[in-house]
């Protein structure tokens, strides 16, 4: 059990850097996944962590106490990767054991138990015996959980562990590994760069992007309450639809004008400040409903069909309004076709306004955004002028 | 099996197989064929008389002493090359993959003898350790003038301090002109040396082919460095250390004849006389050739035999899992 601590660390490889200056607290026993696109500094991260690279600048704490010249074994972190890192010649009982008796001070008897416990907890005790070459995908990222868990350590740290896993066995993989962590409550810090991985794992989501966290959050606020548009578009499939408006006061209220719509804005924090600025509108295409005929046409945004998706459970419809794209789900069963005109009422609790230079969120017309009822702060690092 | 059609006719198939067929006949089977038929004659010298015999050249070996010793040394030196080689270059190229800066120069210095023919680093080393001019020579034998620099600071305070008296009488005295031992020695440390290059390229492109994960697994569980090596490196780059095993075998065998034959010409008294050396000297310059043909014969069952039992030790042990 421990904590760990990222303070304002960086990490170079000469030119290149891939780590921007990350504040980050691991909670005790919580699992953190830390999610992004390709490239953005997640493994990195992960590996300043784990001591296999040394940090530029900050610090890592675990417990209060630095680690940085701590060397990796001293750690008492167990890592999983992508490639399962089984030793191949070995059979998968020897490579659960063979790092165990110089990482832990268990005796024989104590790691014979232990394998024999972890064994029946990842259901490969008939496995034991096998060589990897002779296990599955699946059975192979189980045998290297199995390694990291009777070492027992302190934390766990997963780089993309399912990654390499067909879509059905992930998501199986994915319900264990939540399954395994409510038993054993090690602190797990997870990292993925599929957004869905991450909404259901973690019980905190750290979004990264170019080296910089871009915010910390729950999965349902980080999708309810993005910090910036960065977010916004990478939480949630498909993306959130992002289209460039003016916004306007009037009697009625604030209102977001585009050459195809004219949407009434409710009140809400920010808005004021937005008022008579470009923004950037944000509206899911899961809360843009197809119209009926007897909707008020003033909110509803005329927009026609250029592509329809039928994905079985909903039909995916991208469309154009005046010179933008944007995308919408309808029933799956609906009659609609491509060039057809439609109209899309957007849920009015579930617009979003970001900075049109910036990216950063300026408003949600959802209440609690920034008084999250279940006392969490959304934390986001203020936008940074850096580079 | 299916076979796929790719030849128009079976003619152009064996038509396309010609070459190498022919060339193997010609420079391999044919010769190999005419050695053991050259075994059972005697051949007389300048009139080129042969004389049937049998398998009495065959006899006379198996009752000469003299090439009783020549088995033995041979078997001796063939063992201390490969076993010397392979862990040195073992040694060398985990080295190097371990190091982080630099990487590239270490390579190229461990490889480069490999690109030295091996008469060249005959030479080099004839005279980098002569008895009487040897560079390296005077660094081994006593006096010491390196180490009588040590006595200076002593001496400049009074205190009578002798480093390199006692060293004198255990130093040793580089004579392999005249020592069999050390004329052993030296062809066989000159063996290694050169040989070590090309054991380097392959250990080398092996070690890095296993993937960093493994090794940073190892290091989150705090194993050794020697262990890594010995208990995770070495197993997955059996293959390859299979396959250099019987490389370096057949080099101590056949490609180290240039070291004896610049360095130490099979002496002193027969202390490097190594089947290939003896061979080529019966042949070319005794020109017996009944009885090196008969010596041929025994060598390639030798290293037939050797071959055989790495083969089968290599499908036991070595592993081939992806
Ligand atoms: N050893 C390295 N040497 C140089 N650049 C590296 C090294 N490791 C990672 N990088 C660079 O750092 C950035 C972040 O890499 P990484 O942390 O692996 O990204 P992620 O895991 O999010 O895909 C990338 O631009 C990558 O090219
Ligand atoms: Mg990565």
């Amino acid at each position: 059990m421990a904590r760990i601590t990222l303070e304002n660390v960086r990490k170079e490889y000469g030119d290149v850097v891939a780590v921007r200056g990350i504040d980050l607290e691991v909670p005790d026993g919580s699992f953190v996944v830390v999610v992004g696109p390709s490239g953005c500094g997640k493994s990195t991260t992960l590996r300043l962590v784990a001591g296999l690279e040394s940090v530029t600048d900050g610090d890592v704490r675990k417990d209060g106490e630095s680690l940085v010249g701590v060397e990796p074994k001293d750690r008492d972190v167990a890592m999983v990767f992508q490639n399962y890192a089984l030793y191949p010649h070995m059979t998968a009982e020897r490579n659960m054991t063979f790092g165990a008796g110089s990482a832990t001070d268990f005796d024989d008897a104590e790691i014979e138990r232990r394998v024999a416990d972890a064994a029946e907890l990842l259901d490969i005790a008939d496995l034991l015996d096998r060589k990897p070459e002779a296990l599955s995908g699946g059975e192979r990222q189980r045998v290297a959980l199995g390694r990291a868990i009777i070492r027992d350590p302190d934390v766990f740290l997963m780089d993309e562990p399912l990654s390499n896993l067909d879509a059905k066995l992930r998501i199986r993989m994915r319900a264990e590994l939540a399954k395994l962590h409510e038993e054993l409550r090690t602190t797990t810090v997870y990292v993925t760069h599929d957004q869905t991985e991450a909404m259901t794992l973690g019980d905190e989501v750290v979004v990264m992007n170019d080296g910089r966290i871009q915010q910390v959050d729950s999965p349902q606020r980080l999708y309810d309450y993005p910090a910036n548009r960065f977010v916004a578009e990478f939480i949630g499939d498909p993306a959130m639809n992002a289209l460039e408006v003016a916004v306007e006061s009037g009697a009625d209220g604030a209102r977001a004008a585009h050459p195809g719509f004219r949407l009434p804005l409710p009140d809400g924090d920010g808005l004021d400040a937005a008022v008579d600025s470009r923004a950037v509108l944000g509206v899911r295409p899961e809360d843009l409903s197809l119209a009926g005929a007897d909707t008020d046409a003033d909110a509803a945004i005329e927009a026609t069909v250029t592509v329809t998706e039928p994905l079985g459970d909903s039909l995916l419809l991208e469309c154009r309004v005046g010179d933008d794209r944007l995308k919408t789900q309808a029933s799956p069963r609906s009659d609609v076709r491509s060039g057809d005109t439609v109209a899309l009422t957007p849920d009015p609790d579930r617009l979003h306004l970001f900075d049109v230079e910036a990216g950063t969120a300026l408003y949600h017309s959802a209440e609690g955004a920034t008084a999250p009822d279940d006392g969490r702060t959304t934390r986001s690092p203020p936008a940074t002028s850096e580079e | 099996m299916a076979t796929r059609e790719v030849f128009e006719s079976r003619w152009q198939a064996a038509a396309l197989l010609l070459p190498t067929v022919l060339v193997s006949v010609v420079f391999l089977y044919v010769p190999a064929v005419r050695a053991f038929e050259l075994s059972l004659f005697e051949v007389g010298f300048g009139t080129g008389e042969v004389d049937f015999v049998g398998l009495e050249n065959y006899r006379a070996l198996l009752t000469s002493s003299e090439y009783h010793l020549s088995v033995l040394l041979t078997v001796l030196f063939a063992v201390a090359v490969v076993v010397g080689v392979m862990s040195f270059s073992l040694l060398v190229s985990f080295l190097i993959h371990e190091v982080e800066v630099g990487k590239g120069l270490y390579l190229v210095s461990a490889i480069w003898p490999y690109a030295l023919p091996p008469a060249v680093a005959g030479f080099v080393f004839f005279f980098l350790l002569h008895p009487d001019l040897g560079v390296l020579t005077r660094a081994i034998e006593p006096p010491y003038p390196a180490l009588g620099l040590l006595e200076r600071p002593f001496e400049a305070l009074g205190v009578d301090v002798d480093v390199t008296g006692p060293l004198e009488a255990v130093g040793p005295d580089v004579d392999w002109f005249s020592s069999g031992p050390q004329a052993f020695a030296l062809v066989t440390v000159v063996a290694i040396w050169k040989q070590v290059g090309y054991n380097v390229i392959f250990m080398s492109a092996s070690m890095n082919n296993i993937p960093g994960s493994l090794t940073e697994t190892a290091r989150l569980d705090g194993v050794g460095r020697l262990e890594r090596l010995l208990r995770i490196y070495v197993p997955i780059m059996s293959p390859t250390l299979a396959f250099l095993a019987i490389m370096n075998t057949i080099y101590a065998f056949f490609g180290t004849f240039a070291f004896i034959d610049v360095m130490t010409d099979g002496g002193p008294a027969g202390a490097t006389n190594i089947l290939i050396f003896d061979l080529y000297r019966d042949a070319l310059q005794n020109f017996e050739f009944g009885t090196a043909s008969a010596k041929s014969v025994v060598l390639f069952l030798v290293v037939g035999v050797l071959m055989y039992v790495q083969f089968r030790v290599t499908e036991e042990y070595a592993y081939y899992g992806g």
